[in-house]
């Protein structure tokens, strides 16, 4: 008996684990701007214990599979201005669809080749893949050599808190082209003159940016108030 | 200078000159925009000229070849994954097929790649040496990370007495099958070279002669005792053919002078003469009348050499 108390105690907490990292795939879903409900937001962690866990209590993670759609608000934002050769651009955004890899070791090639092939034939936009131990570097370049389309990596301890709920790290917000080109013009400047961000940034990977976005970073300040400042992203 | 062959383009820094002659010339390279391609880019920048585009060009292929070279290494690991063909393979006498694919797939790898190889081989639970079927050992015992002792053959402890003792990491145990293939596969790695594929030069031997362990054992057997005549060495030389003058490209091309992506060069380089018109000739300096008392320094007259009307505010501080 004393071995069965043990194993689930052990499920438990794993169960628990996985949770919050569920719930923070969901913010990051909402802070980037997709569709997300307030009851998937604020997933107690019963009905998640009852929705995906096996027989033995542990979490079944093939059953975890995530896809959800931009809003309007999300599409303008991603929709480049128009120019003379396209004056009627389309937003640069999609179906974004999240998988929890089962296999806890040695994940490499062999399952990103399967989900770049699993993405890439239902046409999603963009993909993240969550891990439970880093993936090898090979696996990263496959992951992301797709063509037309961005697959991204987590692993689950990455998403265990939501980074950007800490009160340390500011308001981070993504800027559209055509704010981007109010606030050049305000300034007098080019993009490259801006602050920098990288792309590899903890919060710019949380929030999905790409080369050349430029966000807005909102800090409290003691003696302004409020402080913003820009970057671009590299 | 404008006779010159369709062979040896006009090299010029003049951006007029250099534009006529590449317009004459379409550049080699398979990667490149068309003539019509590049105007059109131009137009809409006043600033720029056409060497500025060739310079962004060269940089964007050089980019670009690092990029190809490194999705082709990626999908080298991808194939060596599934090697040996056959599940009953011997990694001591592996098949000639295999071999042959092995070395092919390894010569632009580095160490660092290679370690990516074997990384990805064990995920596949698989024996790190591209050639061994077998699955990886695993350690049944104990958690991931940790430490083994490691014994030596009888008589190989200090003084020759006992057993040497190595403390190894489990993860380098778990790598391979047996020490066979580890040692195998290490020699494979230390052949390797650690330059990338994309800066090596056309001569570089060092990656792409890669032997297997069994081979260099044979060979070293083989292998005469080293002579060193005179005679070898006259014959060594002269079997390399170095006055030949079919050759010469090759040699060009190993020490890099030219790369089979821009045949003229990196940098276009233009001796330029000044021309010097008939009145610009410098004539032998004459003497002046001013010149007599030795003339001024830098527009200044030392007193001595002061005419005598300025006799009357001489410094009594210099007489003394």
């Amino acid at each position: 008996m004393d071995g069965d108390s043990a194993h689930s105690m052990e499920a438990e907490r794993e169960m628990t684990r996985l949770w919050r990292t569920f719930r923070t795939v969901y913010e990051l879903l909402a802070d980037r701007g997709y569709e997300v409900s307030d009851n998937e937001l604020l997933l107690p962690l019963e009905d998640f214990r009852a929705k995906y866990a096996d027989p033995l209590g542990y979490p079944d993670r093939t059953k975890m599979k995530i896809q959800a759609r931009p809003t309007e608000n999300m599409k303008m934002k991603y929709t480049a201005l128009p120019t003379k050769a396209n004056p009627n651009p389309q937003p640069d955004c999609g179906t974004i669809y999240v998988d929890f890899c089962p296999d806890s070791s040695g994940v490499g090639t062999k399952q990103v080749r399967a989900f770049n092939h699993l993405v890439d034939e239902n046409n999603f936009h963009t993909g993240i893949f969550i891990t439970q131990t880093p993936i090898s570097p090979s696996a990263v370049r496959l992951l992301s050599g797709v063509p037309g389309r961005i697959c991204e990596h987590f692993q689950e301890q990455d998403l265990l808190v939501n980074i950007t709920r800490h009160e340390l790290v500011p308001k981070h917000v993504l800027l559209s082209p055509e704010e981007k080109a109010k606030l050049l013009e305000r300034y007098r400047l080019k993009e490259s003159q801006l602050p920098r961000i990288q792309i590899s940034d903890p919060v710019a990977r949380y929030l999905g940016l790409r080369r050349g976005q430029v966000v807005k970073i909102i800090r409290k300040s003691e003696t302004a108030g409020r402080y913003a400042s820009y970057r671009w992203v590299i | 200078m404008a006779q010159q062959g369709p062979n040896h383009p006009l090299k010029t820094s003049l951006p007029e000159t250099y534009a006529a002659v590449n317009a004459q010339q379409p550049p080699p390279s398979y990667l490149y925009p068309t003539q019509e391609e590049q105007d059109r880019y131009l137009a809409g920048r006043p600033g720029a000229t056409q060497q500025h585009l060739e310079v962004a060009l060269q940089h964007a292929q050089q980019i670009q070849t690092q990029k190809d070279a490194e999705d082709a290494i990626l999908n080298r690991i991808l194939e060596l994954i599934d090697l040996p063909s056959s599940p009953t393979a011997d990694p001591a006498t592996p098949s000639q097929e295999d071999t042959v694919k092995l070395k092919y797939s390894l010569a632009p790898f580095r160490p660092s790649d290679y370690d990516n190889l074997i990384l990805e081989r064990n995920f596949e639970d698989l024996c790190g040496y591209a050639l061994c079927p077998r699955k990886h050992r695993k350690q049944a015992t104990g958690p991931r990370g940790g430490f083994q002792f490691k014994y030596g053959p009888k008589g190989s402890g200090p003084g020759g007495r006992g057993r040497s003792v190595d403390i190894v990491s489990q993860d380098r145990i778990e790598k391979w099958c047996s020490d066979a293939c580890a040692e195998r596969a290490l020699w494979i790695r230390v052949q390797l070279s650690e330059k990338p594929v994309w800066e090596r030069r056309a001569g570089d031997t060092r990656g792409t002669t890669i032997l297997l362990l069994e081979e260099a054992r044979a060979k070293r057997l083989k292998a005469p005792a080293a002579t060193s005549s005179v005679s070898s060495v006259v014959d060594d030389l002269q079997s390399m053919g170095l006055g030949n003058r079919d050759r010469s490209g090759e040699l060009a091309l190993e020490r890099g002078d030219s790369s089979l992506i821009r045949p003229d060069g990196r940098v276009d380089v233009n001796i330029r003469e000044n021309q010097r018109g008939p009145q610009q000739v410098a004539g032998a300096p004459q003497l002046r009348p001013e010149d007599a008392n030795g003339g001024s320094i830098e527009g200044y007259v030392p007193r001595e050499r002061r005419g005598a009307d300025q006799d009357g505010d001489i410094d009594l501080l210099d007489q003394i």
